[in-house]
């Protein structure tokens, strides 16, 4: 097992390059924990995870694991597997084989090759398919393959680049619950690339949200979506997205959100701002049918899902978003109040996009 | 043009028929389509074929059924004496060691290097790659007789002049970058997640090609091993020019039966049949590997 520590890792592809496309990374990833890598593609979260599993040189920087600096040394040599979006299985191996490539690579002994594999199938149910070549496998069984060849070495430490965002949606929410339970299972330290933040929310012990190669946050997936450290992540994490606003501030540690009378409790010292932005989240806020003279917009449209309605309202030039529960009797047109009456209320400086903190 | 404008004067009467009518039309005139396509290829194999077969009959009765006005064609006569004759004959026997020999040694010094080299044209980025694949490509375009007496003149000054190894040399350089360049389309079409993958279960850079690269390159290095074979076996021209009495190839030897004042037109029949013959069954295994697709099911479907 394996604690891995990033400190200071940066990443330019070309000494010539003006910007980085990973910045300065500092953080430890628990040994045994699963953590995500979460961000919009082009946030430098593959980049760094390639970094991790030596497949990419480190610009600046050092990632430690277990106490000892692994940025020169090959990938091989870091005990780590790598499980790839598009599964990378070698065609011309059959599953077998593939599952015990990186240990015939190693050279173990054939019984216990024979053992592991045996172990690795077991745990994935590809017993039928041992024989059988990557091409007469369905996407998801190629996906458990990547999965019994990663795990069959038994690795400190389990690498994932999207690895299920090439299954059709089923599939996926099965295997990522079977994913939770592997990670359970054998506990290596897990390291998940991601852009689906409810992937991320729903596996990790730890997210860490990636934009524009910098880190925005690093915390629990209750850290991340109650006190998110960012105007990126507050608007990344979390569905429907958080509405996020530009605020007025009316009196000592009160906003108001622009254009409306929805007034809210800053609950934290807000300095000499004279405007903030306001961030709520939907399913948090309520709408009320009040005549026009009264609103604070006017229904756009209205999304029935079943369990909840979305309906997005319109207030001066902006949406505003609320989820309610069940169907809804609002129709497009109808002028509505915002009710947030004693809802979390996230707070971000104007120019800077931080947190006001409590 | 006339059938343009029908099909136009019925699109605009029934425009909802459309469809209807020229999936009913089209039946007809693809049949004919097909007819015309298969009498061209037709032509075109007897085109192809005919001198060859002429060859190969020829090859087979004895000289006089086929010398004359009236050619005799009794199957009666067929035989392999020619063959046998040729085949027995040292001075025909040895140029056909020889060009097994340098073809063979000339194959695999192209595999062997050109494979490498293509590996780190395919997968690694450096300063004037692209100038140093377009000048090995421009090299090419040189006619190897331009090059026939500098290249006489180099060889004769190494002492290699009329030698196996200096043909073998020369091959080299003419075919390598020929080689290169397909084996480096064939590299970069395989996945590289792939080789990361290898690099993380442990290959060196080395054993990914000898253990990932090559196994998924497998028809397409075998079509190109056939090619640089095929290339050494068939040339003429250099070998006439740098070879001699001491390392007689097989197609000069097979050109010299047409002599100045008579020729035997079986002998060198039989000659050209078996000089072609080993093309002609590479061409063939060489068919079907290229054919296979081998790298189906490496990635996502």
């Amino acid at each position: 097992m394996a604690e891995i520590r990033l400190e200071g890792v940066s990443k330019k592809y070309s000494p010539k390059d003006s910007t980085y496309a990973v910045e300065h990374l500092t953080y430890t990833i628990p040994d045994g924990d699963f953590v995500s890598l979460l961000g919009p593609s082009g946030c430098g979260k593959s980049t760094t995870l390639n970094m991790i599993a030596g497949l990419e040189s480190v610009t600046d920087g050092s990632i430690i694991v277990d106490g000892s600096a692994v940025e020169d040394l090959e990938p091989h040599k870091r005990d780590l597997a790598f499980v790839f979006q598009d599964y990378a299985l070698y065609p011309h191996l059959s599953v077998a084989d593939n599952i015990a490539f990186g240990l015939k690579m190693r050279r173990m002994p054939k019984a216990e090759i024979r053992r592991r594999v045996k172990d690795a199938a077991e745990r994935l149910e590809l017993e039928g398919l041992l024989r059988r070549k990557p091409k007469a496998l369905s996407g998801g069984q190629r996906q458990r393959v990547a999965l019994a060849r990663a795990i069959a070495r038994r690795p400190g430490v389990l690498l994932f680049d999207e690895p299920l965002s090439n299954l059709d949606a089923l599939l996926r929410d099965r295997t990522r619950a079977e994913l939770k339970m592997l990670h359970a299972d054998i506990g290596s330290t897990s390291v998940y690339v991601t852009h689906d933040q409810e992937e991320a929310m729903s596996l990790s012990d730890r997210i860490a949200v990636m934009s524009k190669g910098r880190l925005e946050q690093y915390g629990t997936p209750s850290d991340i979506y109650l006190r998110p450290a960012t105007e990126f992540v507050a608007g990344f994490v979390g569905k429907p997205r958080m509405n996020i606003l530009d605020g007025d501030v009316v009196e000592r540690g009160r906003v108001r959100l622009r254009g409306t009378r929805v007034v809210v409790d800053a609950g934290t010292n807000l300095g000499d701002r004279t405007h903030v932005r306001l961030g709520l989240r939907p399913a948090e806020c309520s709408l009320s049918t009040v005549s026009e003279a009264d609103a604070d917009g006017t229904v756009v449209v209205a999304e029935p899902l079943g369990n909840a309605t979305d309906i997005l309202v319109r207030i001066g030039g902006d949406n505003f978003i609320v989820r309610a529960a069940g169907f809804s009797d609002l129709r497009p047109g109808d002028p509505v109040r915002i009710d947030a009456a004693g809802v979390a209320v996230h707070l971000f400086d104007a120019e800077t996009g931080d947190r006001i903190s409590e | 043009m006339s059938s343009v404008t029908a099909t136009r004067a019925s699109e605009v009467g029934a425009p909802e028929h459309v469809a209807d009518r020229s999936s009913r039309r089209n039946p007809r005139r693809r049949a004919a389509a097909t007819v015309v396509h298969r009498a061209v290829v037709v032509l075109l194999m007897l085109y192809l074929t005919v001198p060859f077969a002429w060859m190969l009959v020829y090859s087979l009765y004895p000289g006089q059924n086929m010398r004359g006005q009236h050619m005799d064609f009794t199957p009666g006569d067929l035989t392999l004496g020619s063959y046998a004759r040729l085949l027995s004959d040292s001075t025909f026997t040895v140029p056909i060691r020889n060009s097994l020999i340098v073809a063979a040694a000339t194959t695999v010094l192209c595999m062997a290097l050109g494979s490498l080299c293509a590996y780190v044209f395919a997968r690694f980025r450096f300063r004037g790659q692209r100038v140093l694949l377009l000048s090995m490509m421009a090299v090419q375009a040189i006619p190897a007789i331009v090059l026939a007496v500098p290249l006489f003149v180099l060889l004769r000054a190494f002492g290699l002049y009329d030698s196996l190894v200096g043909m073998v040399l020369t091959y080299t350089a003419f075919i390598l970058p020929l080689v290169i360049w397909m084996m480096v389309s064939f590299f970069e079409s395989i996945p590289v997640n792939l080789e990361k993958a290898a690099r993380v279960d442990g290959c060196t850079r080395l054993g990914i090609v000898r253990r990932v690269v090559l196994p998924l390159s497998g028809p397409g290095f075998a079509a190109t091993a056939i090619f640089a074979f095929i290339t050494a076996w068939s040339d003429f021209f250099l070998a006439k020019v740098l070879t001699s009495n001491s390392s007689p190839m097989l197609s000069v030897r097979t050109a010299s039966f047409q002599g100045i004042f008579a020729m035997d037109y079986t002998a060198a029949a039989t000659a050209g049949v078996i000089t072609a013959l080993p093309v002609l069954i590479l061409a063939l295994v060489a068919q079907k590997w290229i054919v296979q697709g081998i790298t189906e099911g490496a990635v996502k479907g």
